[in-house]
């Protein structure tokens, strides 16, 4: 690693570190902006409800409320939930995000995998039957809107082949802290992952075409390499560059995807929790998650960058 | 002094040579032209174009009243008199989804022209004038894509309330990037072009070297994103119906009759069937235009 790419990378947590603050800041805002709060009810009204919020320093001016907020997310504290008293913010958080993780991680495998196998398969077959079934369910792939999918997951394997799968598909109302298992993990992960897939097997598709053409190519083959030496360890190293670019929206994608998929199987995630709090105006559950999102977002972008430097040597910082 | 003066022989009709030089065509022919052989997007356009005329006759007349309670059994099948069956409420599905599509695409028509609005002159403005200007609008959509889509158009969408001009100003804060993006790549390379250089030696302001000379260079480009914008609008408009934060009841949308059909899925599925497939079909249309006419309008592109 030398100077120039340690500078670059200060840089880039520079950006980063401002991303978030400016983010976590306008959805403050916007948040404490919305009409209503989480505390009016029949019972609490007038005096009463204007003390609460008082209690609770929600009648000061947002940009004080938000220096407040800040200085307590430096020290490790988000803060409670308004709406679950007593309930601290950051582990309920962290647990979430486990959960999410392991959703959008097995989806992101699932579309990097099924998109790069795709991609190479429709390259090597160019204008064939197999390029065109392909590159059309690839279109499908990413036209068709990921709860469809859901739909109809839950609909073949939860109810028309439940004595086969003993509906699995759904998660349980109330969570018991365990991680889902494969089985239960499989419907949502695909159909999160198969609407990115499309454009990893567009791009891959492309990027492959463009690499086989190359000279190199042609010298492999004609050193009498087999052909599947050729296409795997020279071709596709290359062709790698152009997918590893798209990593970085992919997880954005993956990310909003996830709030849709996991409202539908009732997984208790951070995207389920997000359209939760931000409808019971559980302010700091909304800031914090959309935050999270933002920081893991930016750091999945710097990743991408580095991994990019490592394949293709050409780019340098 | 009556020599008449002639006037020099006109420039004769034809080149002398034959007809070797290529006929000249507009952009817009020449595109078509292309589109024309893509039979895929020409079956997209087609129906496309049915889209739009059903949107218009549900203006005017549909079977029975969308949003009147009752007028068949709730979670009737399809039959007869319904033939896409009933909602939970009794209403009659087919007149819901009929008025459902001029929902789906005021949004994705709507969101396509703010973005190619607000794009459109932000990248103009960056690309030409470059310098701190460019910096600051850079870092401008450099935080925008570091900010999950959806979860933006939920908070915003929240904060403005309900009804169909803010969904579309919601997806608009983000999708407007990826157009701003490309128009100012496009601009810094067009400004460096000689055409743009003539056309500044010869005393044309800025306001007409933009949009005189560089916005019209680059209007292919900007007419395939704006195209890819659709989809993407009428989706994200779908989730948000989905998750419940659509167009206010009683107006019917496809995202929020599948989300209905879901809560029912277990009793009946074709509340679900309809509209997730309308949705899919108008969506799968949008994405095989937009390739045709990227497609038409770039050839050396590869695809």
């Amino acid at each position: 690693m030398t100077r120039g790419t340690l500078i670059y990378i200060g840089q880039r947590i520079g950006l980063i570190v401002v991303t978030l603050l400016v983010v976590s800041f306008g959805v403050f805002a916007a948040v404490h902006s919305i009409p209503g709060n989480a505390f009016i009810s029949e019972h609490l009204h007038g005096q009463d409800l204007k003390d609460v919020l008082h209690q609770f320093g929600l009648d000061r001016p947002i940009p004080v409320q938000y220096w407040d907020y800040l200085r307590n997310v430096v020290h490790g504290d988000f803060g409670q939930s308004f709406v679950i008293q007593g309930q601290d913010i950051t582990p309920l958080v962290l647990r979430e995000l486990s959960v999410s993780m392991e959703l959008g991680g097995s989806a992101l495998i699932i579309t990097v995998g099924m998109g790069m196998l795709f991609g190479v398969l429709a390259a090597i077959r160019q204008n064939t039957w197999v390029d065109y079934t392909l590159t059309t369910f690839a279109v499908i792939g990413y036209s068709v809107p990921s709860f469809v999918i859901a739909t109809l997951g839950i609909l073949v394997f939860g109810l028309w082949l439940q004595d086969l799968t003993g509906g699995t598909v759904y998660y349980k109302i109330a969570w018991d802290g365990t991680y889902g298992t494969i089985g239960e993990l499989w419907l949502p992960a695909v159909a999160l992952g198969l609407y990115t897939s499309g454009q990893v097997t567009r791009i891959t598709r492309a990027a492959m075409l463009d690499v086989i053409q190359q000279d190199y190519i042609r010298t492999a083959r004609a050193k009498g390499l087999p052909s599947r030496v050729v296409t795997l360890r020279h071709a596709l190293r290359n062709a790698l560059v152009p997918v590893t670019s798209i990593l970085g929206p992919l997880v954005v994608t993956i990310i909003a995807g996830s709030v849709i998929i996991e409202n539908i199987f009732g997984i208790p995630g951070l995207g389920k929790e997000f359209v939760r709090s931000i409808t019971a105006h559980d302010y700091n559950i909304t800031v914090a998650v959309f935050t999270l999102y933002a920081a893991l977002i930016g750091v999945a972008n710097l990743a991408v960058d580095l991994v990019y430097t490592a394949i293709d040597p050409r780019i340098r910082y | 002094m009556a020599t008449a003066i002639t006037a020099p022989p006109l420039p004769q009709q034809e080149y002398a040579g034959g007809t070797v030089a290529r006929e000249q065509v507009s952009l817009w022919v020449d595109a078509w032209r292309r589109l024309r052989r893509n039979k895929l997007a020409l079956i997209a356009v087609f129906y496309l174009g049915l889209l739009v005329v059903m949107a218009i006759v549900a203006l005017f007349w549909t079977p029975y009243n969308p949003n009147k309670l009752g007028v068949c059994d709730t979670y009737a099948t399809p039959s007869g008199a319904h033939p896409f069956g009933c909602d939970e409420s009794g209403r009659d599905s087919l007149s819901r989804l009929m008025v459902g599509t001029q929902v789906s695409l005021i949004v994705g028509l709507g969101t396509a022209f703010m973005v190619l609005v607000v794009g459109v002159t932000v990248g103009l403005v960056a690309g030409f004038f470059r310098g701190a200007v460019d910096s600051v609008i850079s870092l401008i959509i450099n935080i925008f894509y570091g900010i999950p889509t959806l979860l933006v158009a939920l908070v915003l969408y929240t904060l403005l309330g309900p009804g169909l001009l803010n969904i579309m100003i919601a997806i608009s804060a983000t999708v407007w990037m990826d157009m701003a993006r490309l128009v100012r790549g496009q601009t810094l390379s067009l400004r460096e072009r000689e055409f743009v250089e003539a056309a500044r030696a010869s005393g044309a302001r800025s306001g007409k070297i933009i949009f005189g000379h560089i916005f019209p260079n680059a209007l292919g480009p900007i007419i395939v994103q704006a195209t890819f914008v659709i989809p993407i609008a009428i989706l994200t408009s779908a989730f948000l119906s989905f998750l419940g934060l659509g167009v206010p009841p009683p107006q019917a949308d496809w995202g929020g009759m599948a989300s209905e059909g879901v809560a029912a899925i277990r009793f009946v599925t074709h509340i679900v069937m309809f509209p997730s497939i309308a949705l899919s079909i108008t969506l799968l249309a949008f994405n095989f235009f937009g390739d045709g006419l990227r497609d038409a309008f770039d050839p050396r592109q590869k695809r």
